[in-house]
């Protein structure tokens, strides 16, 4: 579980985030929603400790308590949560086994072991990119990249049966937003599979209807503010939707499925 | 990285080595003296005590000992230098078209040197000694650098392009500089400089030696054990934070040990191009990118390379010697041409930071 | 030179002897051929001597076996190269190295550098370089005894590599007049143990000096022509015009000129405006630059020549770098060939190749 308590953002006169406090539940999507602007990345950036808050802080609930995260080394911070960017650019001819590889670099020293490169093979095949291992990185697909990115990423946060059993945290910050259907559906899925095994995850997405259909806990943030937090997509308000993305937004009900979605004009 | 390429890492590693033995006796042997291997073998024997002294070598063990080895050894350092300064450079900053002379180190050094050389017998060169020109020349290899540092991290991250025009900017500066100085040197002052600024061994004594070796084995092994680091770095800062790395303090760190190991070369053999910038492509369309292995292929591919050059320095104009940064441009700006068609090529994925 | 006379160089009378011509000079040299097994054999030793300012004189004696039998001892013991012990010198100056020829010391010369060109038998010693990138291995590899400079040499670590292998280094700085520059003729010929060659080649000298300065009035008058030395920097790749001060401007004085130029010291850049402002009546250039040209009428395509008065009326020039550059026994003739050039009228008419001059084919 990753704790945010009253954390504020500025940079110079500009100040991005007010006053946030929210818990990312472990075993659940948690999804962060907002307008271009509104701070979600900022926010998940902090959360990941890559930005220090101008006030509050975040903590990291671990099996043996509650760890401030500023007082986390980095080494042990890399091997507890993983991000996942939305785009990665590599411009030196690397193979793909060795992108993922370097997501167990904070776990081994020189060399990697036999148990690095089974993970690696393990995290390879969770995407399905198996087939690819040799292959020269950037000659790859948007979408197969940003698999490779996610094995990379998995195999960074591998929950290796250690015992205590740690609890990881995954962050994804807006990893579909080049990719077209297939990918996103794909990597969601791949995600939904993770919160199973005791992974925080946290999701910051673009595509409301997606978030919607994929995400457990659902974050609006507007404005550098949080103004909704629930876990039942259904109870979302309409008029705080307009407010938010300044649209007009209709309810649909989709008549097979009996899923709800939102159809947006301007 | 993965084993099954380690074991041709190994193969790789051996070539190298053994060209780099060759490499050493061909350079040994070659130039207006010339020392068949068995010469070399008595001669060395000689110097190291093994063997008792002959007089009547006097002249050849004196030639071979005094200028024949130290510029051989000198100029496999300088190579093996500029080799890694390029790989490093390349890593730092996420772009193979760096080579310590874009970011202005070399610029500086040479404009260090170029000080010295025209105000050579001035107050503050003369407790310095014979390490004047060293010490100013790292003192303008840091600063030029350090400026170019500055300038591209302006706001906590470091912008490649920024740090690209920047060297540009301070290149051109350091250029003007010395191209000042040489126009109101004095007649000797100014036959140093041109001499100089065009790259030779021809200068090579034991304490040039010495100063490069103890400089590039200190810098160069610090500078390993960043290799996984580098690779980490490839991804882009923020992912390489993500991993436990802190980029800022990395590319601070290889930045002086980089600086300190270019200037203190330049300083004693001049300005050298090119090199920094082919040999880790070269490395890595035939292997691996792996900063692991680029580290020291590139040095022991430098030092091989820089040996070969130098032969050919000797055996083209004798008994007179082309200076080699004359050779290293003619070779290297073509494979630098076609290194930058290919990136164009495949795209704007070097232009990314 | 007569039958019977004494020859200055000190050879003896009765030898069979052939003047080569050379430019405005005067030479006193021995060329010793390998003694041959018959001793019926007649040494030729050649001498070549020329009194200032006549034409080519050939001189015939009789040759006597007994001379021979007198000098052979004389002979075989100057024989270059035949002795070990003999003295092997490396000299990378121009002047020192005209010097040694003019001494007759030439055959202790095992190499000389890049831009020592007189005379031209001198091209024959092989090169270790240029002067101011000089290799130490190059010069080395010849097997010295001595290397001989005038401090104008580079890189300057070149000199130390050397010394530490054992050979001595002297520097001879010539100095800038006339007397630092006789005095370098006398020091070579002490350190080569030609002291009588070069007595006589300083006496010819001074000669000449003296009869240069009585001459010297007659051609300065109050309105001097205005000269324009103009010499390539082959270091830089460009054209530089000679300043005040130095052997050049000395020589242009001496002819009655004065040096286009109005500053002090070394050489400028040639620009345009330099020359425009110079307005030369009479370009000189130096061979080098000259020749990249080929002729004086292509030389006046270099920019802002064309212009001058010394472009417009043709009065463009070659001379050997090494006839100006510094102080020599040549440079009475030199100057007497400026003078032609400078004051045609007092010559009858236009100074063009051959005529009142020495200097064939200008």
């Amino acid at each position: 579980m990753v704790e945010v308590e009253h954390v504020s953002y500025a940079v110079g006169r500009a100040r991005i985030l007010h006053d946030v406090s929210v818990r990312f539940q472990p075993r659940k999507l948690n999804v962060l929603l907002g307008p271009n602007g509104a701070g979600k990345s900022t926010l998940l950036k902090i959360a990941t400790g890559l930005l220090t808050p101008t006030a509050g802080l975040v903590r990291y609930m671990l099996p043996q308590g509650a760890r401030a995260l500023d007082t986390f080394p980095v080494d042990a911070l890399a091997r507890t949560r993983a991000v996942l960017s939305q785009h990665v650019e590599v411009a030196f001819p690397l193979a793909v086994e060795d992108v993922v590889l370097m997501g167990r670099y904070p776990h081994y020293g020189r060399t990697p072991t036999a148990r690095d490169l089974e993970i690696v093979a393990a995290a390879l095949d969770l995407v399905g990119m198996t087939d690819f291992r040799g292959r020269v990185y950037p000659t790859l697909s948007g979408g197969e990249q940003q698999k490779v990115q996610l094995a990379r990423v998995l195999a960074q946060i591998w929950n290796e049966g250690e015992s205590p059993r740690g609890q990881k945290c995954l962050f994804l910050d807006e990893p579909t937003s080049n990719l077209d259907v297939h990918y996103q559906l794909h990597l969601l899925e791949i995600a939904r599979g993770l919160r199973d095994v005791d992974c925080t995850v946290i999701a910051v997405l673009h595509d409301l209807n997606m978030a919607l259909q994929h995400g457990d806990a659902f974050f609006l943030l507007d404005g550098g503010r949080v103004v909704l937090e629930t876990e039942d997509a259904t109870t979302i308000p309409r008029d705080l939707l307009e407010r938010v993305f300044r649209v007009r937004a209709d309810r649909a009900v989709d008549s097979e499925t009996g899923e709800s979605f939102w159809r947006f004009r301007l | 990285m993965i084993p099954r390429t380690r074991r041709g890492h190994a193969g790789v590693y051996l070539t190298l080595v053994g060209l780099l033995a060759a490499s050493l006796v061909l350079s040994a042997a070659v130039g207006a003296f010339t020392f068949t291997p068995a010469r070399i073998a008595t001669l060395t024997a000689q110097l190291l005590g093994w063997v008792p002294a002959a007089p009547a070598d006097a002249l050849d063990r004196n030639v071979f000992i005094q200028l024949r080895l130290p510029r051989v050894l000198l100029a496999g350092l300088t190579g093996a230098v500029l080799g890694v300064s390029g790989t490093l450079m390349q890593g730092l900053f996420r772009n193979p078209i760096v080579e310590p002379g874009l970011v202005g180190t070399s610029a500086g050094a040479a404009f260090g040197a170029a000080i010295v050389f025209v105000f050579g017998a001035g107050t503050f060169t003369r407790p310095l000694g014979t390490l004047a020109v060293p010490v100013l020349a790292f003192a303008g290899a840091f600063a030029a650098t350090m400026i170019v540092y500055r300038l591209s991290t302006a706001f906590g991250k470091v912008h490649v392009f920024t740090l690209l025009l920047a060297g540009i900017a301070v290149n051109a500066v350091c250029g003007a500089g010395t191209g000042f100085l040489s126009y109101i040197a004095r007649d000797p002052q100014a036959r140093n400089i041109t001499f100089w600024n065009l790259g030779t061994f021809t200068t090579a004594d034991w304490r040039g030696v010495t100063l490069v070796a103890i400089c590039f084995v200190v810098c160069f092994g610090w500078s390993l054990r960043a290799g996984k680091a580098l690779n980490a770095l490839m991804l882009g800062e923020e992912e390489a934070a993500y991993l436990g790395i802190d980029p800022r303090r990395l590319v601070m760190q290889l930045l002086v040990a980089n600086t300190l190991m270019v200037a203190v070369a330049t300083a004693m053999v001049g300005v050298i191009a090119f090199v920094g910038l082919v040999i880790p492509h070269v490395l890595r369309m035939l292997k691996s990118s792996d900063y692991t292995f680029l580290l020291p292929a590139s040095a022991l591919l430098g030092a091989v390379t820089m040996e070969i050059i130098d032969v050919v320095a000797r055996l083209i104009i004798p008994p007179a010697e082309l200076p080699i940064g004359i050779i290293t441009a003619v070779v290297g700006a073509p494979v630098f041409l076609a290194i930058l068609l290919r990136q164009t090529r495949q795209g704007g994925a070097w232009l990314q930071g | 030179m007569e039958v019977g006379e004494r020859c200055p160089a000190g050879a003896s009378l009765a030898l069979e002897v052939t003047c080569r011509h050379q430019r405005a000079a005067c030479y006193a040299r021995n060329i010793t051929l390998a003694p041959l097994p018959d001793s019926t054999t007649i040494h030729t030793l050649h001498h070549a001597f020329m009194s200032f300012p006549s034409p080519s004189i050939a001189l015939r004696f009789r040759s006597s076996v007994a001379t021979v039998a007198l000098l052979a001892p004389f002979v075989i013991g100057c024989a270059p190269k035949a002795d070990s012990g003999k003295p092997r010198v490396v000299s990378v100056s121009k002047q020192i190295n005209e010097f040694i020829y003019a001494i007759g010391a030439e055959d202790v010369l095992v190499g000389r550098d890049l831009t020592s060109i007189y005379p031209p038998q001198i091209k024959q010693v092989p090169s270790v370089g240029y002067h101011r990138a000089l290799s130490a291995e190059g010069i080395i590899s010849t097997k010295p005894t001595l290397l001989i400079t005038d401090g104008n040499v580079g890189p300057e670590p070149v000199l130390e590599q050397v010394r530490k292998v054992g050979i001595p280094v002297v520097t001879l700085a010539p100095g800038g007049t006339v007397d630092s520059a006789q005095a370098l003729l006398t020091k070579l010929g002490q350190q080569f143990h030609r002291e009588h060659a070069a007595d006589s080649v300083l006496a010819l000298w001074r000669a000449g000096m003296d009869s240069l300065w009585r001459d010297t009035v007659q051609w300065s008058g109050p309105k001097r022509p205005r000269v324009m030395i103009i010499h390539f920097g082959q270091m830089i790749n460009n054209y530089l015009a000679l300043k005040r001060g130095g052997s050049a401007d000395a020589m242009l004085h001496w002819a009655g000129a004065e040096n286009a130029i109005d500053s002090v010291g070394g050489m400028a850049r040639l620009s345009p405006e330099l020359i425009a402002r110079a307005a030369p009546d009479v370009i000189i250039a130096t061979d080098v630059g000259f020749d990249r040209y080929g002729s004086a009428e292509k030389f006046k395509t270099l920019p802002g020549v064309a212009l001058t008065p010394a472009g417009q009326s043709d009065r463009i020039y070659r001379v050997d770098e090494q006839e100006l550059m510094y102080f020599g026994p040549r440079t009475p003739a030199v100057v007497r060939k400026f003078a032609a050039w400078f004051h045609p009228s007092l010559y009858g008419g236009r100074a063009t190749a051959g005529r009142a001059t020495l200097t064939p084919g200008t």
